[in-house]
């Protein structure tokens, strides 16, 4: 199962979509993310994890549904967000049941009731949910406690689990997460920031998107429409004369019912749609870019520097899936020195921490020619690069890497060119303050010399003070020694 | 310089650093510019003097602090070594200061920073008690009374050893008594000077043989132009036949930039017997040919204030139009006895 391997690599997963499922729920009720993690370990290779929100709380018809089923939920609501509802979460439910048969715990409490409890199983053959048991029960507030028992092996995931809630606080600086492990462990995270960020509006599909079976969902939903009317209702960037453009180009009439067209029709359409360059980019509005303010501050907070930049890229498509790039080039001790800055991968603000060597962001980051922008080996820089987009072209369904798009690319040198000449003019500055402080050091010891060996020189018992001297001469705020 | 005189210019100086500092100065040396340029004849001297082009030294330029302190430690290194009567080698100098927290990049550095106390006191390092290593020697029909500690009054015949005797401090500073000799012959290599005592030539030129080994030091000068004075012995300069060998002769006949600064080195009548551009090839002497170093050389000996005279620049000509070089040791081709039996013969009598 993807993602869930390994025994170490199974409770990071749990954790994380569990914890991504709970962001995005807060982001729904436009609420500042107060989320807590429990991590139980009752036998040896036995744990229970137990995630906590204040989000929407889940609507109880639906609860089954979206823990009991894989591939349940996939909505057209093309907006950036960090999980795939319904599908992560259902491969955590699964591997918990299977490794340890136990049910999933759910309690929610949405805006029409005051609390409910679930206990739910997957019937693998047929890929339903089985109710267990079903009670209300009262949640003091919204939201929702998800409690997954799994093997795995904490022992060993506990480190990177930490890492990846860290770092979810610096793509979600609004968000406090506390984690608890068994007795062990009792730490807070995040809350970096104190306002929610602009959520991401949904969008209509962009027409670079459409293929037949997009096309039969659209027709599905809409009314009878006219052809004309159904593409300027069901798409963004379609207007009056783009749409009329393009019918005459693919020789449709405006005025077709759309329910008449038939799968040959469908199939021209979509391919129109798909390569006619008269559409403008798609809506930015659907992204949530993290930005430059709280970017910078929640690295700020969370690592040691001495130099943050922030640069970002315009809205570009893949597929017509709007996305952009935003990063920050850091500076400090706290990061391996190499040749090559240390990245930090984020996608719709969500950490990747497994398979970097597969993902677009790390392969683009070795083509740049780091020596140019003043990184050598002894340079202690990092990226921190965000990828948002309506969907992230994961390479697997483990969802750690990013695939290797050329638009993606593209974006991705022109960005790194941006924070290197940033890196690039800070070490500039960096190697010459050291050089003046080498220089003031180097004068200051000489002068203690001068003054000691003229006094012994002359018979003195004692050399005149010099400090004093040296600041004079070098005023300007250095410190000598 | 009486030690005692010394001792007070050396205080003095580290008095007026002092002073300086407590008024809240930076200090300041001014001194003698050393370059080639600020080189010119002192007629009344008879020698190449420094001219009136000065620099100074700030110690609140950065540039200059490092050469600055240094300055005054060697300074208070001399006063040490004069006050405890004992010497120190220039090596010495240079390896001593790494105890005091005083670095030298190498002793080059260090041998720089004595020539600038020099030129700041006009006291030359003999008097603060320091020397070169030794590399020259001396052999000849002399006797010298040493006044050196502990060796007062004690007579040496340059004889003694067929080795030569080492010039140091000892032999600098000793009073030529009496000599059988007729010349002082000066040469460039240890090799010709071997050869000179084996052969009995300096026997048979009446000649005190000195050994220069490459630029003569300045304690050899001294004790070359103390002979030359005080027994009346004229000075002749055999060296190998390339630029660098006719240079060596030039500094002891009219002094290098280096030591300009010091009064009493030069021999102004010595004489350079060669080898000669035309020695190579009146003795069909093996040759190499130039190379563009030596080239270089001749194109600034040429334009050299020491060089001004007709006949070196005649020398000068010669070998630019000759292009070809020569060793001392190049007359061995005719035979071990030649460079004695020809070429001294017809150069000396």
């Amino acid at each position: 199962m993807a993602g869930f391997g390994n025994p170490t690599q199974a409770v990071y997963s749990t954790v994380r979509e569990l914890v991504e499922n709970s962001l995005d729920a807060c982001e729904d009720a436009q609420r500042l993310p107060r989320i807590r993690v429990d991590v139980e370990s009752s036998l040896s290779d036995t744990l229970t994890v137990t995630v906590s929100d204040n989000g929407t709380g889940v609507p109880h018809s639906q609860i089954p549904e979206s823990f009991g089923r894989v591939l349940y939920g996939s909505k057209y609501d093309r907006r950036q967000r960090r999980g795939t509802f319904g599908l992560g979460v259902t491969m955590a439910v699964l591997h918990g049941q299977i490794t340890t048969d136990s049910p999933v715990l759910i309690h929610t409490r949405d805006d029409k009731s005051h609390g409910v409890a679930y206990k739910i199983l997957v019937d693998i053959e047929r890929n339903v949910p089985v109710i267990e048991e079903e009670q209300v029960r009262k949640r003091n507030y919204e939201g929702t406690t998800v409690s997954i028992r799994l093997r795995g092996d904490l022992k060993r995931a506990q480190e990177r689990v930490l890492e990846y809630l860290r770092l979810s606080t610096v793509a979600s600086p609004h968000a406090k997460i506390q984690i608890v492990i068994d007795d062990s462990l009792d730490l807070t995270v995040g809350g970096l920031v104190d306002t929610v960020p602009v959520p991401p509006i949904p969008s209509k599909p962009h027409p670079r998107a459409a293929d037949v079976e997009l096309l039969r969902k659209l027709i599905d939903r809409s009314e009878n429409k006219k052809l004309r009317s159904f593409l300027i209702d069901s798409f963004q960037q379609v207007g009056d004369r783009s749409a009329s453009r393009l019918l005459r180009f693919v020789g449709l009439h405006p005025k077709a019912e759309v329910r008449t067209l038939n799968r040959e029709e469908l199939s021209l359409l979509g391919q129109a749609l798909r390569s006619f360059d008269g559409f403008g980019r798609p809506d930015i509005r659907s992204l949530s870019p993290i930005g430059a303010d709280d970017f910078l501050k929640s690295i700020e907070s969370t690592f040691n520097t001495s130099l943050l930049r922030f640069a970002n890229r315009g809205s570009c498509e893949w597929e017509g899936n709007a996305f952009m790039l935003e990063g920050v080039v850091a500076y400090g001790d706290e990061f391996p020195s190499a040749e090559i800055p240390t990245i930090y991968r984020f996608a719709n603000r969500v950490p990747l921490l497994y398979d970097a060597s597969e993902c677009v962001l790390t392969k683009t980051l070795k083509r740049v020619n780091w020596s140019r922008y003043g990184a050598r080996g002894s340079t202690p820089a990092a990226l921190f690069i965000h990828f948002c987009s309506t969907k992230v072209p994961y390479k697997a369904a483990g969802k750690q890497s990013i695939a290797h798009l050329p638009q993606i690319e593209e974006e991705a040198l022109a960005l790194y060119r941006k924070l290197g000449r940033a890196l690039n003019v800070f070490v500039k500055k960096k190697e010459r303050s050291s050089r003046e402080t080498k220089r003031i050091r180097e004068f200051s010891k000489m002068f203690g010399l001068m003054a000691r060996y003229g006094a012994a020189l002359a018979g003195f018992e004692k050399a005149p003070p010099t400090s004093h001297m040296v600041r004079l001469l070098f005023e300007g705020g250095f410190d000598v020694q | 310089m009486s030690n005692r005189n010394v001792v007070e210019v050396l205080t003095d100086l580290g008095r007026d650093v002092v002073n300086t500092l407590r008024d809240g100065e930076f200090p300041t040396f001014n001194l003698p510019d050393r370059g080639t340029k600020n080189i010119v004849y002192d007629s009344k001297a008879d020698q190449f003097v420094l001219g009136n082009s000065r620099i100074t030294r700030d110690s609140s330029n950065t540039k200059h602090i490092r050469s600055f302190a240094q300055l005054i430690w060697v300074a208070y290194f001399a006063k040490q070594l004069i006050e405890a009567n004992r010497t120190s080698s220039l090596r010495d100098l240079y390896y001593s200061s790494e105890a005091f927290g005083v670095d030298f990049c190498d002793q080059a550095e260090s041998d720089r920073i004595v020539l600038d106390l020099e030129c700041l006191t006009g006291v030359p390092r003999e008097s603060f008690g320091v020397f070169p290593e030794e590399h020259s020697s001396i052999f000849g029909a002399v006797t010298m009374r040493y006044t050196v500690r502990g060796y007062e009054g004690k007579e040496v015949d340059l004889t003694t050893s067929p080795d030569g005797l080492p010039v140091g401090r000892a032999l600098m500073t000793a009073e030529p008594v009496s000599t059988d000799a007729e010349i002082l012959l000066a040469v460039e290599s240890g090799g010709m000077f071997s050869r000179l005592i084996e052969t009995r030539a300096w026997e048979r030129y009446n000649a005190v043989l000195v050994q220069l080994g490459g630029q003569a030091p300045r304690s050899t000068r001294a004790l070359m132009k103390r002979l030359r004075d005080e027994l009346d012995l004229p000075v002749l300069i055999f060296t190998d036949g390339d630029p660098w060998g006719m240079h060596i002769a030039q500094v002891v006949i009219s002094g290098s930039a280096n030591s300009a600064h010091i009064m009493g080195l030069t021999i102004p009548d010595a004489k350079w017997i060669g080898v000669t551009p035309s020695d190579i090839v009146e003795h069909t002497l093996p040759s190499e040919p130039l190379t563009n170093a030596d080239l270089k050389r001749l194109e600034e000996l040429s334009r050299d204030i020491r060089y001004t005279g007709g006949e070196w620049q005649n020398h000068i000509d010669e070998f630019r139009l000759l292009k070809r070089k020569t060793e001392q040791q190049a007359f061995s081709r005719h035979g071990a006895d030649y460079v004695v039996e020809t070429y001294l013969a017809r150069k000396l009598e």
